[in-house]
């Protein structure tokens, strides 16, 4: 507890607070500009820490992380641009809100949900670490094919009216994921001798194209096709007391779920805001409102994803290893600073372990003012002609994809996907499968044949093993109530007519 | 004739520019490609010896990540840049292996290495409370029950395994796991039994005591970690590990070589870097351009006996 005070004290210290600021000012901005994520802004500002003191160094690190899984949110809502694979599920139903004029509201849900979501997972890292790393360890290859199935049958709920065409889509994204070297025996698959194609198809200039390019696309045909542009009309009304006191049980769960899954080494904020985004809309009260601008559904996945932010550093704390690409990265900060990541930091520097814990309560805190203030700012870009801001949104676009790897390839992968992308939106496909399934096809696939593998061949791993086991019943589970609200719909739409 | 005439004077003026080039060098930014990932181990080792041997060659050095293939991507594209030394590339082990393997086109004689800058062992380890206590207590049970034990492998295929199992005649199963980040949590979590890694990727766990190092398969024993028996001195003549070096593409004038050669050396030896190493459990292993370009050449050869 005192070393939480002093943490706290040091946080809020001349020489670390405005470092700290600076980290969620700069997270924000590059998690809300496509393409640049909360990982990409860690990593390039890894090596100015070298020269820091730990305290500050790792601060830093730490409000670009969680300044940047809230940042994407911002495009997400306002331009159905979702900054980084993180924010995918917020599209659904922020920018539905955004178009029926609520896009403050939204912003404001966002912000919330963000910060209740960071908060309770570092709350859960501070208190029950050592628990949390024994259910990380816990997990091994037929652990992670029976969440992956799970994360599958995601794609049942988020395909809005169609499953059929819900289905369609997340086949072609395991069709993607298929692409590059196979997992366990290093064949090129699908390769066609290109190189670039070996490591697979990177997710970011998907994300990047399937969203913001062929959404961009989708503007300028408006535009060209003189349509009105109607642009939607917003108040600057925020959430109210009640609404908070709605969403309030959703975001708690959404923050306690993130938790967990951020605390499984190699699953992360992706799949957590859309694992969320199901649950909440398995339980409610009306799911037929989900897609179509839910508070609940944005609130699941804007704390679910930022629920990973204290989940992500158990297995880096506890066990010294990374969770996931942020965690690696401050992981590389720890060593370049002299300090062995592990239980050994909470015994050998305490401070540098409580000094992360009170920075990242602070760092939330900032981003939730942040997201406030900036509310009535972010709102001005709705207001920008569309003629101006679509070709700055592709404008980005482009830079992102490049920037990702410097390779004019993803470039052309982000242009195909944006081109795929606005094909199928004319056919009403929707995209999130797409995305999950290249998210998750590689991990079902992967951890099935090493499942296979380490059981030399047989299956029992699906039954045997408690965690894989409840897993499965939760994918059975979802795939059997998506059916039944289905069938609910139909009848319903069948008593109207 | 014409298009003769045109390809000489094209190389005659490639060769005096690159000559000209040589008396002033560098003149401008000079750009380190790293063929892994911002953040990783070869991406900390390139930017901290780019930022030691920056105000050594009186020029920046900027760091360009350009990740895909296992390092295929970023290699083949470092060695098909300009050879004005201008464009110079973190070479992994894997220059000796992708090619053999048909998954990469450029080998390492399109490039003209300047220095190896670290070579680290494998260690092989078992969760403390692990039955295993030597190298020999593992490979008795593997000789008893071939293909049982479970083995955590960081890449497929492995090659420190391989050495081993060939040099004893020995199989273990091998499940490929995407590198030691989810090698060593598999092992903590008695998923499987034994793992390969360098010291510096384990080096957490095994000053925590959540890991036991069996043996260390270098010539020598390691510094970070004394109490870790060599193979060698365990009666298993086997060494086998990694390592990262500097190079450049392959027509890269030798004067420009020389120059770089010397600033790393250099670079190397400043206290910043040496310490950077020392805190990451890395072990500096200056070669010279002769002396790099033969050891890889030996790799190439025992990584093909492996492959093959």
């Amino acid at each position: 507890m005192e070393y939480l005070l002093n943490g706290f004290a040091s946080a809020f210290s001349l020489a670390v607070f405005p470092i700290l600021v600076f980290g969620v000012l700069g997270g924000v901005i590059l998690g809300a500009l496509p393409g640049l994520t909360a990982t990409m802004g860690v990593a390039i500002l890894l090596p100015f820490t070298f020269s820091m003191d730990p305290t500050p160094a790792l601060v830093m690190l730490i409000g670009v992380y969680i300044g940047g899984i809230y940042g994407g949110s911002i495009a997400a809502i306002l331009l159905k641009t979702p900054g980084t694979p993180a924010s995918a599920a917020t599209v659904l139903d922020g920018h539905s809100m955004a178009i029926k004029g609520q896009a403050a509201k939204a912003l404001s849900i966002a912000a919330v949900a963000s910060f209740i979501g960071g908060l309770i997972s570092t709350i859960v890292l501070i208190a029950v670490s050592p628990m949390l790393a024994d259910f990380a360890l816990r997990f091994n290859a037929p652990e992670y094919f029976a969440l992956a199935l799970f994360g599958l049958t995601i794609i049942a709920s988020v395909s809005a009216e169609n499953i059929m065409k819900g289905l369609l889509a997340g086949t072609i994204g395991l069709l993607v994921s298929m692409v590059g070297l196979d997992p366990i025996s290093s064949v090129p698959r699908f390769t066609f001798g290109i190189q670039d194609l070996y490591s697979g198809i990177n997710i970011i200039p998907v994300l990047i194209g399937l969203f913001a390019i062929s959404e961009g696309l989708n503007q300028l045909e408006k535009l060209a096709s003189n349509q009105k542009d109607t642009a939607p009309k917003f108040d600057y009304k925020v959430l109210s007391f009640s609404d908070f006191k709605k969403i309030l049980p959703t975001t708690i769960k959404s923050g306690l779920i993130g938790t967990s899954i951020g605390s499984v080494p190699g699953a992360g904020a992706d799949i957590s805001a859309f694992a969320c985004y199901n649950e909440a809309k398995r339980v409610a009260k009306n799911p037929e409102e989900f897609g179509k601008g839910s508070m609940h559904g944005l609130a699941a996945a804007e704390a679910g994803n930022n629920g990973v932010t204290g989940g992500s550093l158990v297995p880096l704390l506890t066990l010294g290893v990374p969770g996931d690409a942020v965690a690696a990265v401050l992981l590389g900060a720890l060593v370049v600073q002299g300090l062995t990541p592990g239980p050994l930091l909470f015994s050998q520097n305490p401070e540098i372990v409580y000094g992360i814990f009170s920075s990242m309560i602070v760092a939330n805190i900032v981003m939730l003012i942040v997201g406030f203030l900036g509310i009535r700012f972010f709102c001005r870009i709705i207001e920008v002609p569309k003629i101006i801001i679509i070709p700055i949104i592709i404008f980005l676009s482009i830079i992102g994809a490049y920037a990702i790897n410097n390779s004019m390839f993803d470039v052309g992968i982000a242009l195909t996907f944006g081109l795929l992308g606005f094909i199928l939106n004319k056919l009403d496909i929707p995209s999130s499968p797409i995305l999950l399934a290249i998210i998750l096809g590689p991990m079902a696939e992967t951890n099935l044949r090493k499942s296979l593998i380490l059981y030399e061949g047989s299956w029992s791993f699906l039954y045997d093993r408690p965690i894989a086991l409840a897993f499965i019943l939760f994918a059975i589970f979802s795939v059997y109530s998506t059916m039944k609200l289905k069938k609910k719909q139909k009848q319903n739409s069948q008593k109207h007519n | 004739m014409k298009k003769l005439l045109k390809t000489a004077l094209i190389s005659a003026g490639l060769i005096m520019s690159a000559s000209t080039f040589a008396a002033d060098y560098p003149t401008k930014n000079i750009r380190l490609v790293v063929p892994f990932g911002a953040g990783g181990g070869t991406d900390s080792v390139g930017r901290t010896l780019a930022n030691s041997a920056k105000d050594i060659l009186g020029t920046n050095i900027s760091v360009m990540n350009r990740t895909g293939g296992a390092g295929a991507v970023g290699m083949s594209y470092g060695a098909n840049r300009r050879a004005d030394g201008y464009t110079l590339t973190v070479v992994t082990r894997e220059i000796a292996s992708l090619p053999q393997m048909g998954l990469m086109q450029n080998t390492a004689d399109d490039f003209k290495l300047i220095r190896m800058v670290n070579l680290d062992p494998a260690v092989i380890l078992v969760p403390a409370d692990s039955p295993f206590n030597s190298v020999s207590d593992l490979i008795a049970e593997a000789k008893k029950n071939p293909g049982k034990i479970k083995f955590a492998s960081t890449a497929s295929p492995n090659f420190y395994l391989m050495a081993l199992e060939k040099d004893q005649g020995i199989k273990l199963n091998a499940i490929p796991y995407n590198g030691s980040s989810e090698a060593i949590p598999s092992v903590l979590g008695h998923h499987t039994q034994v793992t390969m890694v360098t010291p510096g990727e384990a080096i957490a766990q095994l000053r925590s005591g959540q890991l036991k190092g069996l043996g260390v398969m270098s010539a020598e024993r390691i510094s970070y970690i004394p109490d870790v028996p060599t193979l060698i001195e365990q009666g298993f003549n086997v060494t086998t590990g990694t390592w990262r070096g500097i190079g450049a593409p392959k027509d890269t004038p030798d004067e420009i070589i020389e120059i770089l050669g010397n600033a790393f050396d250099k670079a190397m030896a400043t206290a910043e870097f040496k310490e950077f190493m020392k805190k990451g459990a890395m072990t500096i292993h200056p070669l010279n351009a002769q002396e790099f370009t033969d050891f890889v050449k030996e790799d190439v050869k025992l990584l093909g006996q492996l492959i093959n």
